[in-house]
Parts: structure tokens; C-alpha cells; sequence
């Protein structure tokens, strides 16, 4: 609650502000599949943006575009033009490597490394050189998981499995090792579909705590969870963004009869 | 909703008799199945069994001080298997000291570097076929390329080393392919996602979490190469050498050559130390199979 006061006050939508990515006519293509189609969007570094949508509407698929994770499937396209900080990051002097610590992304399914707690969080920081040294290594690991809410569960067993945890556990986890590296934008693919209703709670929770330090992008299709989460929500319907705009009017008063249907669970 | 209830049959009679005999012929089938498996089981372990004891009480007292330090000699009481050991030590290194880095590197190779076209469908095909080819096919390309052609030294635990390296490669290849292949796909996306380089993700996880199966094929493989006879025949290891070798260039016998020369041997003295030989070969084959149980409990990691 307090937290939403906070950064609602500053006007967001002041031009003043470019937006932190920039997405303009994005196509994907599965082979000679659309999945995505023609997609503009504007991630603002102070919102949470949602992306809402029935399964297999491409939203997962365009959130993949923002960091280049779609790369690794050889059939996947991508055209159009996306932009961090004014910066075309499908061009050829973009470093993906780069990209990916400054664009960092957390799974569906919570998929931490067969490693401790400790080399979970350690690993980005370590493979980037962000670590002065073992002591730097430790307060990163230590900020890290602070804020990712799990510091307090996990402080005195930080050499177990970070496999041993519970599910939300695992996923806290995660968002830990994407936060370790800093970075500026984090992606969220549906982070708490696979969560019981607590763990996915406190996993909101953290989002609302996360907000205005990183642009975060998540995508999830429930709607519920949208309208809790995120100031801006976009809605896809069959590869198309149907509609985008401040998540009260999406939820109140959507402009476009196919996301009022959506909205009041008419399909989906 | 009527109808049906008008139309819908008794209720089943488990007592009636065609009932009863449909459970018996169950039961019976279970019996027949578990006295077939019981036989078979039996049949396999009894030949084991049967060889062990054969070996250990015509073997056991073939075993002196001398037949462990020992080399290669005519009379049946003077022989020792030291020579054929070291023989069979040396020609594994070299086998593992190729097989096992290059086998490594062409899995990881094609499972996350290859793009899937026809030529890799085709490396895989040939890699496939490979693993089955009669191994004296290739003791005769080790003669021909190796010996004839390269000119490396005759009888030599390097040249058999080569040879029994190119039988075991594709069975480490395809071992290590699938180990890569049962890495799941998310811990590749968990290390993409925090911006690891693609070396990075294999080196880091792929290949850490892969190497149990990949071991576990490569001591498959290395524990064929150590039973092989035929190759190291073409290539000369059958050469009678009294010394034991002091390199992998110099003329050696291996563990199954030794045993298939003495059991040649017409003179009766041989028999005892034959079966001595399969008996070290065995625990040879024992301590090689035991290191790799080791090493793969202490490598698995759940997920």
C-alpha cells in the first residue's frame, strides 16, 4: 500500500522521460508461423508493465524478444525494432552476452542451478567481474537475496542445495541471481503460475518492493495478478497487442470490445 | 436417463465360475512369468558362477610373487603377468587420453553448437555405425594407417592405444550426446538469462551435470577396449616380449593377447597361469568399473 503511494506520486508520463525499452512493429516468426504480429509497446523504468493474454497469444514469445532469449530456438525470427535506452539491441555490435546482464529474466518455472544458495546468487556477479573480491562477493549475495525477501530464510544454510528449497522459495531464489548482477530491466514469464497462493503473494509482494529501482516487464495470465501488480498492462490476442494502456483503465474501462470480453472472462 | 437405468445389466457376479477361471488364468500367468524370469536369471548367473569357480580353482595357485612381477616367458613356471598388466595400463591411457576428450568435445559439439542440417544428420549417422563395426576392421585400419603408412612403432601400447581409441570414441559420443541431451533445457535458460556466454553455460553447467552418464558410457567403452583381442592382433601385440614395457612406444603384449597366447600353449602349466591371467584381468575389470560407480555417486546431483 504504502509502496504504491510512493511511486504513483511522481508524474510518470511526463515526456520528459524516454521510455527504458522501446518496441516498434516486432514480428516473430515460428518457421513461417506469426506469433507475434506487428507489436509496438514502451517499458517505462518507474511501472510495472503487465502482459496479459490467453495461452498461446505470444505475449511469453514477445517478452523473450527483450532479451534476445529467443535467439537460442533456430526456427525463431524476429523483425522489427527494439530499443534499450535508444540502443537497437538486435544489432550486429550489440554483445547478447551483455545484453542479458543488463536485461535479466526470470522462468516460468523456478530453475535454480543444482549449486548452493550462495553460488546461485555468486554466479552472475562472478562470470561478470562485478566482485572486487570474495568480501565484495559476499555483501552482493547478502544485498541480493535482501531484497529478493529470502535473506532471513536462507542466512544460515547458505552452503544447501538451492534445489532443497520450496517451490517459492526456489523462485525468490531466482529473481536473487537475476537482481545479482544488476540489472536494469528484469522479465518476468508468469514467475508465480507455478506457486501456491501464499508463495505467490509474497512474490507480488516483492514485485510492488522491487518496482521503481528496476523496469520490470512480467507476464502472466492472470488477471487478477495483473491488476495487483502493474501499472501498465498490455493485452495480446492471437499475436496482436490488442490493447496497451494504465492498468485501471484497462481493468475499468478498456477501449476495445475484444479486452472488455477478456477482462469479464467471456473467453481466455 | 431412465433409459439407461432400464437397460443397465445385473450387477457383476465376481463368484460366477467364468469369472473364477479368468482369475486363475491370471494367477497362473504371474506364476509362469515369475518362474521364467527366475530361470533365465539362474541360467546367466549360473555360467558366471560357473567360470569364477572354473578360473579360481584352476588360476589360484598359478599366483606366486613372481607371476605378478613377472613377464612373458616359454616355461610355464617362470612366466608372470606384470608385462601384460603394464601392457594393458599403458594402452588405456593412450585410449582414454584420446577417446575421452575428443569423444567429449564432439558430443557437446553436436548437441549444442551443430546447427541440425544434412551433414550433421549425416556425422550422426556415421557415428552411429561406427560404434558397431567388428573391431578387427579397425585393428586392420590401425595396420594400414598407423604402422604402414604413419610408421609408428610395431607391437607399441601407442598404436594400440590409437586404434582402441577410435572403437571407443563413438561410444563415448553417443553416451555423452544423451547425458547432454537429459541436461533439462532450463538450466541453460537459468544461465542465458544471467548472461553467460554460451562456453560459459556448457563449461559451468551443461557439462558439470552431464559428465555422470558421460563417465559411466566412457567406462562402457574403455572396458570393451580392455577385453579387446582381435585389433591389437593386426597390429602386432602378440609378439612374444619378455620384459615388461617401459613406454608407450615400446613393445608390449595386453591382458586378453596374454591370456589367448598362453592358452594356446600346448604344455599343461599354462592352464593354471591362463586362468590366473582372467583372473587379473577380472579384477582389473572390477576396479575399473568400481571407479566408475565411484565417481559417478560423487558427481550426481539431483535437480
Amino acid at each position: 500500500m504504502n509502496a504504491l503511494a510512493k511511486t504513483a506520486a511522481p508524474a510518470a508520463d511526463a515526456p520528459a522521460t524516454p521510455p527504458k525499452m522501446r518496441a516498434r512493429g516486432v514480428s516473430v516468426f515460428y518457421g513461417d508461423k506469426k506469433a507475434v504480429a506487428d507489436v509496438s509497446v514502451d517499458i517505462s523504468k518507474e511501472h510495472v508493465t503487465a502482459f496479459i493474454g490467453p495461452s498461446g497469444c505470444g505475449k511469453s514469445t514477445f517478452l523473450r524478444v527483450f532479451n534476445r532469449m529467443n535467439d537460442t530456438i533456430t526456427s525463431a525470427r524476429v523483425e522489427g525494432l527494439i530499443e534499450l535506452d535508444g540502443e537497437d539491441i538486435y544489432a550486429s555490435r550489440m554483445d547478447v552476452v551483455q545484453l542479458r546482464a543488463r536485461v535479466g529474466m526470470v522462468f516460468q518455472k523456478p530453475n535454480p542451478f543444482p549449486k548452493s544458495i550462495y553460488e546461485n546468487v555468486a554466479y552472475g556477479p562472478r562470470i561478470h567481474g562485478l566482485a572486487a573480491g570474495k568480501g565484495d562477493l559476499d555483501a552482493i549475495v547478502e544485498r541480493s537475496l535482501k531484497r529478493a525477501g529470502l535473506w532471513d530464510e536462507v542466512k544460515d544454510r547458505l552452503s544447501e542445495s538451492g534445489t532443497a528449497l520450496s517451490g517459492g522459495q526456489q523462485q525468490r531464489l531466482c529473481i536473487a541471481r537475476a537482481i545479482a548482477v544488476d540489472p536494469e530491466v528484469i522479465l518476468m514469464d508468469e514467475p508465480a503460475s507455478a506457486l501456491d497462493p501464499i508463495a505467490t503473494a509474497k512474490i507480488e509482494e516483492l514485485i510492488h518492493g522491487l518496482r521503481g529501482r528496476y523496469a520490470i516487464v512480467i507476464v502472466t495470465h492472470n488477471m487478477q495478478q495483473a491488476a495487483r501488480v502493474s501499472q501498465r498492462t498490455a493485452f495480446f490476442h492471437l499475436g496482436e497487442l490488442v490493447e496497451y494502456g494504465e492498468t485501471s483503465e484497462i481493468f475499468t474501462n478498456p477501449k476495445v470490445p475484444r479486452t472488455k470480453d477478456y477482462i469479464t472472462g467471456r473467453y481466455g | 436417463m431412465s433409459d439407461v437405468a432400464r437397460t443397465a445389466r445385473p450387477p457383476t457376479d465376481w463368484n460366477a465360475a467364468p469369472m473364477q477361471r479368468r482369475i486363475r488364468r491370471r494367477y497362473a500367468a504371474e506364476r509362469r512369468f515369475r518362474l521364467l524370469g527366475l530361470a533365465a536369471l539362474l541360467l546367466s548367473a549360473g555360467f558366471l558362477v560357473f567360470l569364477l569357480a572354473t578360473v579360481a580353482t584352476n588360476g589360484l595357485s598359478g599366483f606366486s610373487w613372481m607371476f605378478l612381477t613377472g613377464s612373458d616367458a616359454t616355461e610355464p613356471a617362470r612366466v608372470g603377468i606384470w608385462g601384460a598388466l603394464k601392457g594393458s595400463l599403458l594402452t588405456m591411457a593412450v585410449t582414454f587420453a584420446l577417446a575421452f576428450p575428443i569423444g567429449v568435445l564432439t558430443a557437446i559439439y553436436l548437441e549444442e553448437y551443430a546447427p541440425r542440417n544434412r551433414w550433421t544428420d549425416m556425422i550422426e549417422v556415421s557415428i552411429n555405425n561406427l560404434a558397431a563395426v567388428p573391431s578387427i576392421i579397425f585393428g586392420l585400419l590401425g595396420l594400414a594407417v598407423f604402422l604402414n603408412f604413419m610408421h609408428l612403432p610395431r607391437s607399441a601400447p601407442l598404436v594400440g592405444g590409437i586404434t582402441l581409441a577410435l572403437m571407443t570414441m563413438p561410444v563415448i559420443v553417443i553416451a555423452g550426446r544423451n547425458a547432454v541431451k537429459a541436461v533439462p533445457p532450463s538450466i541453460r535458460d537459468a544461465a542465458l538469462g544471467v548472461g553467460a556466454s554460451r562456453i560459459q553455460v556448457v563449461f559451468h553447467h551443461v557439462l558439470p551435470l552431464a559428465l555422470p552418464g558421460i563417465l559411466t558410457g566412457t567406462i562402457v567403452g574403455m572396458a570393451r577396449a580392455l577385453g579387446e583381442t582381435a585389433p591389437l592382433l593386426m597390429i602386432g601385440m602378440r609378439a612374444f616380449i619378455a620384459s615388461p614395457p617401459g613406454g608407450i612406444s615400446d613393445p608390449a603384449t595386453v591382458l586378453p593377447v596374454q591370456i589367448f597366447l598362453w592358452s594356446d600353449e600346448a604344455s599343461r602349466g599354462f592352464v593354471e597361469k591362463t586362468s590366473a591371467a582372467i583372473v587379473v584381468l577380472l579384477v582389473f575389470l572390477l576396479a575399473m568399473n568400481g571407479i566408475a560407480i565411484y565417481l559417478r555417486n560423487k558427481f550426481e546431483r539431483r535437480w
